[in-house]
């Protein structure tokens, strides 16, 4: 039987949009699930997100179904971290400079947990605790490798300017590494970099103990500096914010030869006292 | 004794501008007890009474409570400083009309952005908390919050620079600032009002001006222009401690000016006043360091710098002022009246308050009392047993002197006593509470320091007595403020 080829069935017609609707938006879900926030070459500014909340997010572990980063959080301060299994760059590098510095700094269990959260939805269980084994922390219940839903994975990222580009011809994601100290659900100390300093992961942890930590913004992230800190002579020299403190002293400056020299009249009159109210 | 005074007014005049000084004062005796309850409402808070309130309402409460009280003793110092002047110089009516109108505006945003839109970050509003409310307060707040101050600094700053214009109209900057008593060199005669004025107002300017630097620098932040939150913490309280600092000025000033009128005696100017007054001038610009003693990142030498500025600054003019009073007091037919009972008590209340100030400005001090209730309960001092007690003398003078109502003493007397007692009272567990660690500004007190709840609890009884007073005195003065309304 013979098909009439310029005739098609009325059924293919309609369906054919349709079904190039739906590839599209396969597509598109896709692509949104692969890509979050905006490329940069500067890391993540820690001065716009410290004291957030992260948001409390279902997380699934290879231990256990499901449960949300409250419950860690609620036990002990957490180091937060995230990264994609299928990394062929930074994140293998990154966990092991990791667990170099947090061996450095002590404390791990007794004062602090870290999770390792997958940023990348076909990651699974089995996928992070491959990760976990290939570091050689799966048998420590203080190192938690977790996946997250898409939506749970964007919102931790929105909390702390992670972003993750899904790059199709390398088939890799472009991404910062970032680690957080994490206290109550909210953000203390973040350190991002390809390596984990160990000095720096001190500090972090010793903010999470509760101790203080002196810090002050580093030179070019802050605009009008009042001193500068040379390290390598311990001491301080002005800087041009202090120009600012000058401002005041000066307007006082103006503001009297305003009244006593520009502005001023000859003293006025007395009245005729006769009429006057004053004793 | 104001000897040298002139007759400046013609009656119609003298007239508005009495008028303007006691609206000027009723709305200081509206504000009082409203504010006053405000801080009861802390203290109870802080004692458990409230465990139903979210704790963002004591800082909301907070912000209000302590901008509010500022604010206040300020104008009511402005405003009593102007009315004082009258006798040597001429301020414009119109200028204090306008402040009055802005003044009303800025209260009136402060109360909307606090109590109706919880933003809680304490007068300092120190950066960049305001910006960053993690959702306890809205935009809008913050916006409200920045345009109160900016109308507040406008007006009080066009107020300041009208009365050093009208001293300028009448006296040279070296008569001003009594250099002549200090080179010992002859010129014209210098009331103390006059010297201590100008001076206060000057720096006053300077204090304004910084505030306007951090207002801009917020909005350049808003912008996205990181900001040194050193360089702005250093301009906040520069501009604070100048605020409160000058409030206390003119209280003292008023006192000078009217308690030799009960003593019978002439209080004037003199080289030891001159040279203690013109110091302040230059320390005030220093002596805020001690504010940022906790502050690593500013270099050692300033904040010593700052310790000895802060000596520098309560020395001289403290130990004149108060050595001036007694000396004034001292076997003299003085007569003991509300206002000049509390004029006087207000100076030593100054004294008081000054010394735990001293104390707090020490570095090795500081850097244990920073965070406890030793500095409200030194600030607490010198303001309410201070400066606030002075400006209630001046009220009560001014609407005894206009209506012409005789006071009773037996009431004048228990006032007094209630307001002692219960202020006292209430700033010792200040101070028993600082001296045991409890820290400030926590709205509930955590296990590690539970006897910071006891001593608030404490502080609400006196604080009960102290309000007992301030209605008395309410009562007793608000009546003759009123008649002289309509005199």
């Amino acid at each position: 039987m013979r098909r009439d080829s310029s005739v098609k069935p009325p059924r293919s017609r309609t369906m054919r949009p349709g079904l190039v609707v739906f590839v599209l938006a396969l597509a598109a879900l896709a692509q949104a699930q692969q890509s979050f926030g905006v490329p940069s070459n500067q890391p993540p500014n820690e001065d716009f997100y410290v004291y957030k909340q992260i948001p409390d997010v279902a997380i699934e572990t290879g231990a256990s179904t499901a449960m949300r980063l409250s419950k860690i959080w609620s036990e002990k301060p957490l180091l937060l971290t995230m990264v994609f299994t299928r990394c062929a760059g930074v994140c293998s590098a990154f966990l092991r400079s990791l667990r170099a510095a947090v061996s450095d700094a002590q404390g791990l269990g007794q004062d602090y947990r870290i999770v390792v959260l997958s940023f990348d939805p076909r990651d699974t269980t089995d996928d992070m605790e491959m990760v976990a084994e290939s570091l050689g922390v799966k048998l420590d219940p203080n190192w938690i490798f977790a996946i997250s839903s898409a939506a749970g994975i964007r919102q931790v990222a929105a909390a702390s300017g992670f972003w993750f580009q899904w790059d199709p011809s390398a088939q890799q994601y472009d991404h910062p590494s970032l680690v957080e100290a994490i206290d109550r659900g909210r953000v203390v100390r973040m350190l991002a970099g390809t390596n984990v300093p160990r000095a720096s992961l001190r500090e972090v942890i010793q903010e999470l103990r509760g101790r203080f930590v002196p810090s002050y913004a580093l030179a070019g992230k802050v605009a009008f500096r009042c001193f500068e800190y040379d390290p390598n002579r311990d001491a301080y020299r002005l800087d041009w914010g202090l120009l600012f403190m000058l401002l005041p002293a000066t307007s006082a400056v103006l503001a009297v030869v305003w009244a006593f020299f520009l502005h001023r009249e000859s003293p006025p009159k007395p009245y005729d006292s006769s009429s006057a109210l004053i004793r | 004794m104001a000897s040298n005074a002139v007759v400046l007014f013609d009656e119609s005049e003298m007239i508005r501008f009495r008028r303007m000084t006691v609206i000027w004062g009723i709305t200081a005796l509206v504000l009082l007890p409203i504010l006053a309850l405000l801080g009861y409402f802390m203290r109870l808070f802080q004692s458990g009474a409230f465990p139903q309130i979210r704790p963002e309402w004591f800082y909301a409460v907070l912000t209000l409570h302590s901008l509010g009280m500022v604010g206040t003793w300020f104008v009511g110092a402005m405003a009593g400083v102007s009315f004082l002047l009258l006798k040597y110089t001429r301020p414009s009516l119109a200028v204090s009309k306008f402040s009055f109108w802005g003044t009303l505006l800025g209260v009136v945003l402060l109360i909307v952005c606090t109590l109706g839109g919880l933003f809680g970050t304490g007068w300092y509003f120190l950066y960049p908390l305001p910006l960053m409310s993690q959702g306890v307060w809205q935009p809008w707040a913050t916006l409200t919050f920045f345009i109160a101050l900016a109308i507040l600094g406008v007006c009080w700053t066009v107020w300041t620079l009208d009365i050093l214009r009208s001293i300028a109209q009448r006296y040279s900057l070296r008569a001003a600032l009594g250099l002549n008593y200090v080179f010992g060199e002859p010129g014209p005669e210098v009331p103390p009002l006059v010297l201590i004025t100008t001076v206060s107002l000057i720096v006053g300017v300077a204090g304004f001006v910084a505030a306007v630097i951090v207002i801009a620098l917020f909005a350049a932040r808003a912008l996205g222009v990181n900001v040194d939150p050193l360089l702005m913490k250093n301009l906040t309280f520069f501009f604070g401690h100048i605020l409160v600092n000058i409030t206390m000025y003119l209280g003292v000033a008023m006192v000078y000016e009217l308690l030799p009128t009960y003593a019978g005696r002439p209080w004037k100017t003199n080289r030891v006043v001159a040279i203690a007054w013109d110091a302040v001038l230059f320390l005030i610009l220093f002596a805020y360091f001690h504010h940022l003693y906790m502050d690593f990142a500013q270099p050692q030498w300033v904040q010593r710098f700052g310790q000895i500025c802060s000596y520098g600054l309560a020395v001289p003019a403290g130990v004149v002022s108060i050595f001036g009073t007694l000396a004034l007091v001292y076997a003299a037919r003085m007569r003991w009246t509300l206002a000049s009972t509390l004029l006087f008590l207000g100076i030593m209340g100054w004294g008081i308050g000054g010394i735990a100030a001293v104390i707090d400005s020490t570095v090795e001090v500081n850097s244990h009392f920073h965070n406890t209730l030793w500095v409200p309960a030194h600030f607490h001092t010198y303001y309410l047993m201070g400066v606030v007690l002075m400006i209630l003398g001046f009220i009560d003078h001014a609407g005894k002197e206009i209506s012409g109502l005789e006071e009773n003493p037996r009431r004048s007397k228990l006032t007094v006593i209630l307001l002692l007692i219960g202020g006292y009272g209430f700033l010792s567990m200040f101070f028993w509470a600082g001296a045991h660690s409890v820290p400030r500004r926590y709205a509930i007190y955590p296990l590690e320091v539970a006897q910071g709840t006891e001593y608030a609890r404490i502080a609400v009884l006196f604080i009960t007595v102290l309000l007992l007073g301030v209605l008395l005195y309410l009562w007793e003065t608000g009546r003759r403020c009123l008649k002289a309304l309509s005199a």
